[in-house]
C-alpha cells in the first residue's frame, strides 16, 4: 500500500484541495502537472491556454507550498515541473496536524507550525518576526490560513489570545523553533529537497558515471549501483543534520533545559540559549509530514484501542507511542531503502521510560478488571516475544519461547497473583525508587490505596498490566521484547496496521452488508479459495442466503469467483465454483471509493458556498469580517450560521475520511 | 460333502470374525483380501486350496454374509455381520436385489432415482410395491438429504442416517434451523462474555467515559494558561514535581466518583480462566437447552467458530489452555442486556459508513456532470439536514 497509485479520484482531491486553499490559478496548474506529467513552463502554457507570466504566478504559489518537484538541467538548464501529490493530498490533514502539536507540544509550539505551514516554507528569521508581531503586541488575524474554509478549526484561538500574551522574547521562539526541529515536526530545507527522487536519483548517477567514461562492465555495476544509494541517502541524511544536533539538548538531555520546556516556564531565563546559536536566522524550514503522521498515527492508535480495550488502557497506549515515537522519524520504511531502523529490530521503550510520559491524571487502577490471584497465569502474562509476529499462523511456540524467557518468574508460578506478579519484579528492579514497597503483601496494597494515594512504584506496575494487556490482545497493539527495566515493550507496525486495514474493511463490511456478510468474507479470508457447497455448512447459514449474499457483495467488489470447469463441457452442473477474497484490490478500491466520497463532499461544499454566495461576499467583505453578528441582519446572520454548520459537517466528514486513508494508505 | 462345506464356511466366517477388531460399528468395515484369507490359520490347518477357498467365499456371498468390494489391489471381502444376513431370508428375489443395494449404501442411503437405475427394475409400480413391501417389513425407511432437499432417499431401517445427509444438529427436518442456530450463538456468546469480562460500577476506574468523545485527550486546552494535563501531554518529560505529586493526585477522586452504572472491564494479561471448548459444551449441557439434542464438541466448535467470523468472540491462549473472549468488551452495556438476545453494542463505524457515499447505491454512477453528483445529491440533503 506505501505507494501512491495515482487514481483519477485521487488526482481530483488534490486539485479540490489546492483550489480550496490557494485558488483557482495553482490548481489549474496542478491538474495540468497532473494529468500530462512532468513539463516546463512552455508547456504548461501551451496546454493551459494562459500566458507565461500567468503560468509563472501560479507555479510560484506552488513551489512556495511545495507542492511541486522542480528541477533544473545542467546541461540544458531547463526547468522541469512536477506535481507532487503527497504534498497536495497533505492540505487536508493541516488542522489535524496543527490541533496535534497543540495538544502534545502546547501552544507556543502550533503557532510556529502554522506560521510555517501556511506560507509553506518559511525563513527562522521570518518566522521569529512573524511570530513577535503577531504574538509579542496585539495583532489579528495573521494568516489567511485559518479563514479558508479548509482548516478544520471552528475558531482561531490566535484572534483573542495575543492580548494576554506575556511578552515574548525572540530567544524564547528561537527555542521553540530549536525544540520543534528535534522532535522532526519542522525540518530544513534544502533545494535538493524541491526535487524529484528520481531526479536526485538520476543526477547523481550522471555525475558517479563520469568516473566511467567507457560505460560499466560486469562488477562495476553492482558497485556503481550502491554508491549511488549511498550518495542520495547522503543527501537526503544532510538535512537531517541540525536534527541531530539539536536532539542532545532537547529530547535527550538533562538539567536546567528540560525541565524548563517541560514547564513551559519562561520565568527561568534562558541560560542555554547560547545552544539556539545553532539555529541560523537564514535556515529555510517547513513542516515534516512524515513526522507529523508517526504523531497523527499515534492518535489514531489511540482510538483504536479505546475501541478494543478501554479507555484507561488507551490513555497508557498513547503514554508508551509517545516514548516510542521519539525514535521514529516517519511511518513506513522508506522503499528506496537508507533507513536506520532495521524492521526485525525495531526500537523498543522500557517501562520506566513509558512511565516518565504516563499522565498524573489517568487512573491506571481503573479499566482492568481484578480476578481472584489463582486465576492469573503470570508466566503467560510476561511471556516476551523477542521476534515479530510472523503474521500467518500462530505456531505452537509457547513451549520455546515462553520456558526459555521466563526463568525468573517461574520461582513465582504456585502463589502467584496480579500483586506477586508485580512484587516479584519490584523486588528485583525496584530499589532504585527508594520507597518501601511490601512486594510481597498483595493483599496489604489493595487496602492501602483505600486509605492513602497509590505509591508511584504501585503506579507503574498498575501501568504494565495495561501494556500486559495489550500485548496479549490478538490484535498485537504491542509486543513485550524484553526484560530490561522492567520490561521493554515494541509495536510492530506493520502487522499491526495490516490487521487494523482489516478492522476498517470489516467495518465497512458488516455496515453494509450486514453481520453475514462479514461472516462469509471473514471465513474466505481464513480459508482460502471456498467452493459453493462448503461455504454454508461453515457459517451455519441456508444456501440461498449464502448465494445471495455471495453475488451482491461480487456486485459491489468485495468478491470475486473463480469458475474451474471439471471437463471440457463446460456446463454449470460441472463447474466448480470457487469463492475468494482479493485483500489487495479490496483495499486499493476502498481507498479510491474514500477519495471519491472526499471529492464529493468537497464538491458539495462548493455547491452550498454558490448556494449562499450573496451571504458569503457580503461575510467576506473586510469591513464585516470578525463581527458577522453586528453587521448581518438577523436573517442573514442565520443564513451564514447554517452555512457555516453545512461546512463544518462536510469538513468534519472529510476529516474522518482521511482517518481512513491515512489507516489503508499511510500508517 | 455339502455339510462339510456348511461347516468350513462357519469355521472361515468365525475365522475371519475373529480378526475383527474395535467396536462394534467399525469392526465391521475391514476388509479382507484373498491373501488375508489364505493366511487365517483355518486356510493352512485345513491346507484348503484356493479353489475351495474361493468356492467357500462364493458360497458366503451369496448367504449375505461375506460382501464383495472391488479396491485398487483387486477384490476384497468384508463381513456382514450374522443377524444383518438373515434379514435375507424370506425376500423375494426383486427385493433382496433392492435391499440389497440400501445395505450397502450404508448410512448415507440411496436415492431413490438411483436404486432403481442400479437396479434395472423399469416398471415404476412394481418397484414402489418393492420399496413398500421392505418397509412394512421394517427393514428400510426413507429419509429427505439435506444437500438435495428433493431427493427421497432410503435407507436401513436399523441405522441412522449419517451426518453428512442430516447436517446434525443443525437441522431439524432437512431444514436448516436457523432461529435454533442464533440462539444457540447467543447463549454461546454469553457464557463466553460473563466468564471473561469482569462486572464493575463505573467509577470503580476511570472510566467515566463521555460516550463516545475523543478518547484520547481533551480536545481543546483553555487559552492561555496551559492545565496540568497541557502540560503533561506536551510529550516531554515531566519535571520531578510532577512526577512526586503523582502520590495523590486525581486518580483518587476519580474512583471516588461513583455512579451506578454498571461496566463491563477486560480482564488482565495471563486470566486463565476463559471459557474452554469443553467448558462450553459441558454448560450447554447442563442448561438442557438444546432440546433433547446433544451437542458434542465438534458441534460447538462450529458455533465458536461462527462467532469469531462474526468478530464477537477471539481465542485466546493463555499457558496451555484456549479459551474464548468476547471482543470489544468494554463497549457492551450490561444494563439494557437481555440474555440470549442479540447484544446490544454499538457497531463499530470509520468515515466511510457514516458518509452518506459510503452507502450510495449510484456512487458508481456519481460524477461531475453526470445524472448523479454531489451537488444534486439527495443523500446528501437528507443528511445534512
Amino acid at each position: 500500500m506505501s505507494s501512491y497509485n495515482q487514481t483519477k479520484n485521487a488526482a481530483e482531491l488534490c486539485v479540490l484541495l489546492i483550489r480550496e486553499l490557494y485558488g483557482q490559478l495553482p490548481s489549474r496548474i496542478f491538474e495540468i502537472l497532473m494529468a500530462s506529467g512532468r513539463s516546463t513552463v512552455q508547456q504548461l502554457g501551451r496546454i493551459s491556454s494562459l500566458g507565461l507570466r500567468q503560468v509563472r504566478h501560479g507555479l510560484a504559489v506552488l513551489v512556495q507550498q511545495n507542492l511541486v518537484y522542480h528541477y533544473t538541467d545542467s546541461d540544458t538548464s531547463r526547468t522541469i515541473y512536477e506535481a507532487n501529490h503527497y504534498f497536495a493530498y497533505n492540505i487536508v490533514r493541516n488542522g489535524k496536524i496543527l490541533d496535534c502539536v497543540h495538544r502534545n507540544y502546547g501552544e507556543d509550539a502550533k503557532r510556529i507550525v502554522h506560521l510555517v505551514m501556511a506560507s509553506g516554507h518559511m525563513r527562522v528569521g521570518s518566522i521569529v518576526d512573524a511570530y513577535l508581531k503577531n504574538h509579542g503586541k496585539l495583532a489579528k488575524n495573521v494568516n489567511g490560513l485559518s479563514d479558508q474554509p479548509n482548516s478544520h478549526e471552528d475558531d482561531d484561538p490566535f484572534a483573542d489570545t495575543a492580548p494576554e500574551e506575556p511578552q515574548v522574547s525572540g530567544y524564547q521562539v528561537l527555542d521553540d523553533i530549536a525544540h520543534l526541529i528535534a522532535i522532526g515536526i519542522l525540518e530544513p530545507l534544502s533545494p535538493k529537497m524541491l526535487q524529484s527522487p528520481e531526479d536526485i536519483k538520476s543526477e547523481v548517477d550522471k555525475d558517479l558515471m563520469k568516473a566511467y567514461p567507457s560505460g560499466l562492465r560486469g562488477k562495476q555495476k553492482g558497485e556503481h549501483e550502491t554508491r549511488v544509494a549511498n550518495t542520495v541517502r547522503d543527501i537526503r541524511n544532510k538535512s537531517q543534520d541540525l536534527k541531530m544536533r539539536l536532539e542532545p539538548a532537547y529530547l535527550y538531555g538533562s538539567g536546567a533545559k528540560r525541565r524548563k520546556l517541560a514547564n513551559g516556564d519562561r520565568s527561568n531565563g534562558f541560560s542555554a540559549a547560547n545552544d539556539d546559536d545553532a539555529i541560523e536566522d537564514s535556515i529555510l524550514l517547513r513542516v515534516n509530514y512524515e513526522k507529523c503522521l508517526v504523531e497523527l498515527r499515534n492518535q489514531r492508535l489511540c482510538q483504536f484501542v479505546d475501541d478494543h480495550v478501554g479507555y484507561t488502557t488507551a490513555q497508557v497506549y498513547g503514554a508508551m507511542l509517545t516514548a516510542l515515537s521519539k525514535k521514529l522519524p516517519c511511518c513506513q520504511p522508506d522503499p528506496q531503502g537508507g533507513d536506520s531502523i532495521d524492521p526485525l529490530n525495531p526500537p523498543t521503550v522500557t517501562t520506566i521510560e513509558i512511565f516518565e510520559y504516563l499522565k498524573a491524571s489517568v487512573d491506571v487502577f481503573g479499566g482492568i478488571g481484578k480476578p481472584s490471584a489463582d486465576q492469573i497465569n503470570v508466566t503467560s502474562a510476561e511471556k516476551v516475544e523477542r521476534q515479530p509476529p510472523s503474521g500467518e499462523g500462530d505456531a505452537d511456540d509457547y513451549g520455546i519461547d515462553g520456558q526459555a524467557s521466563i526463568e525468573e518468574d517461574s520461582d513465582n508460578d504456585d502463589d502467584v497473583d496480579m500483586g506477586m506478579a508485580n512484587g516479584h519484579l519490584n523486588g528485583t528492579h525496584g530499589g532504585d525508587d527508594g520507597e518501601a514497597f511490601g512486594q510481597n503483601g498483595a493483599k496489604d496494597t489493595k487496602v492501602k490505596f483505600a486509605d492513602k494515594g497509590p505509591t508511584k512504584a504501585e503506579r507503574m506496575q498498575r501501568m504494565r498490566q495495561h501494556l500486559l494487556v495489550l500485548a496479549e490482545s490478538g490484535i498485537h497493539f504491542v509486543r513485550h521484547s524484553g526484560t530490561r527495566d522492567q520490561g521493554e515493550w515494541t509495536v510492530d507496525f506493520e502487522v499491526l496496521f495490516r490487521q487494523l486495514r482489516f478492522v476498517e474493511l470489516d467495518t465497512i463490511i458488516e455496515d453494509t452488508f450486514g453481520r453475514e456478510g462479514l461472516r462469509l468474507i471473514k471465513i474466505l479470508r481464513a480459508k482460502g479459495k471456498i467452493d459453493d457447497k462448503t461455504l454454508p455448512t461453515m457459517a451455519l447459514m441456508q444456501k440461498g442466503d449464502v448465494h445471495m449474499k455471495m453475488v451482491e457483495m461480487e456486485l459491489a467488489g468485495f468478491l470475486d469467483v473463480q469458475e474451474v470447469p471439471r471437463d471440457n463441457n463446460r456446463v454449470a452442473a460441472r463447474t466448480l465454483f470457487l469463492w475468494f477474497f482479493d485483500e489487495h484490490r479490496t483495499l486499493t478500491r476502498t481507498l479510491d471509493n474514500t477519495y471519491k466520497a472526499m471529492v464529493r463532499h468537497l464538491q458539495r461544499l462548493d455547491v452550498e458556498a454558490q448556494k449562499k454566495k450573496n451571504i458569503l461576499s457580503l461575510v467576506e467583505r473586510s469591513d464585516v469580517q470578525g463581527m458577522e453578528e453586528e453587521k448581518l441582519s438577523g436573517d442573514a446572520f442565520n443564513e451564514y450560521q447554517s452555512f457555516l454548520d453545512i461546512q463544518s459537517r462536510l469538513l468534519g466528514q472529510v476529516s474522518k475520511l482521511d482517518d481512513l486513508v491515512s489507516v489503508l494508505r499511510d500508517f | 460333502m455339502d455339510d462339510k462345506k456348511e461347516l468350513l464356511k462357519d469355521q472361515l466366517y468365525q475365522a475371519c470374525e475373529e480378526k475383527l477388531e474395535g467396536p462394534d460399528e467399525t469392526a465391521y468395515n475391514r476388509s479382507f483380501s484373498q491373501e488375508d484369507l489364505q493366511n487365517l490359520p483355518i486356510c493352512r490347518e485345513l491346507k484348503i486350496d484356493l479353489k475351495s477357498l474361493m468356492g467357500l467365499v462364493q458360497s458366503l456371498t451369496n448367504d449375505r454374509r461375506f460382501i464383495p468390494l472391488q479396491s485398487p489391489s483387486g477384490p476384497v471381502w468384508r463381513l456382514r455381520p450374522q443377524e444383518e444376513a438373515n434379514k435375507y431370508r424370506g425376500l423375494e428375489k426383486d427385493q433382496v436385489l433392492v435391499y440389497s443395494w440400501i445395505d450397502n449404501a450404508g448410512g448415507e442411503g440411496i436415492w431413490q432415482q438411483t436404486l432403481r437405475n442400479r437396479t434395472g427394475i423399469t416398471q415404476d409400480q412394481q418397484f414402489k410395491n418393492i420399496l413398500k413391501q421392505l418397509e412394512t417389513k421394517r427393514l428400510i425407511t426413507s429419509f429427505m438429504s439435506v444437500q438435495n432437499a428433493s431427493h427421497r432417499c432410503w435407507i436401513k431401517a436399523s441405522i441412522k442416517p449419517s451426518i453428512k445427509v442430516t447436517g446434525g444438529p443443525w437441522y431439524a427436518d432437512g431444514d436448516l434451523d436457523e432461529s435454533f442456530i442464533n440462539i444457540l450463538l447467543n447463549v454461546v456468546f454469553d457464557f463466553i462474555k460473563d466468564q471473561g469480562s469482569y462486572s464493575t460500577r463505573a467509577g470503580g476506574g476511570s472510566t467515566a467515559r463521555g460516550a463516545s468523545t475523543s478518547p484520547v485527550l481533551p480536545k481543546k486546552v483553555l487559552k492561555g494558561k496551559e492545565s496540568d494535563i497541557a502540560v503533561a501531554a506536551r510529550g516531554r518529560k515531566r519535571d520531578a514535581d510532577a512526577i512526586t505529586n503523582d502520590d495523590e493526585s486525581t486518580p483518587l477522586k476519580a474512583r471516588r466518583a461513583n455512579t451506578q452504572q454498571r461496566i463491563l472491564l477486560p480482564m488482565p494479561a495471563g486470566y486463565n480462566n476463559y471459557i474452554t471448548l469443553t467448558e462450553i459444551t459441558e454448560r450447554i449441557a447442563a442448561a438442557n437447552i438444546t432440546r433433547g439434542t446433544k451437542l458434542k464438541e465438534s458441534d460447538v466448535k462450529q458455533l465458536l467458530d461462527v462467532l469469531i467470523y462474526d468478530s464477537r468472540i477471539e481465542e485466546i491462549k493463555v499457558g496451555r489452555r484456549v479459551g474464548y473472549r468476547a471482543m470489544r468488551i468494554s463497549k457492551h452495556d450490561p444494563a439494557n442486556f437481555v440474555p440470549g438476545s442479540v447484544p446490544s453494542y454499538d457497531l463499530p463505524s470509520n468515515g466511510l459508513t457514516e458518509a452518506p457515499c459510503g452507502r450510495c447505491p449510484v456512487f458508481e454512477l456519481c460524477q461531475e456532470g453526470g445524472p448523479v453528483w454531489a451537488g444534486g445529491c439527495e443523500y446528501f440533503d437528507e443528511w445534512l439536514a
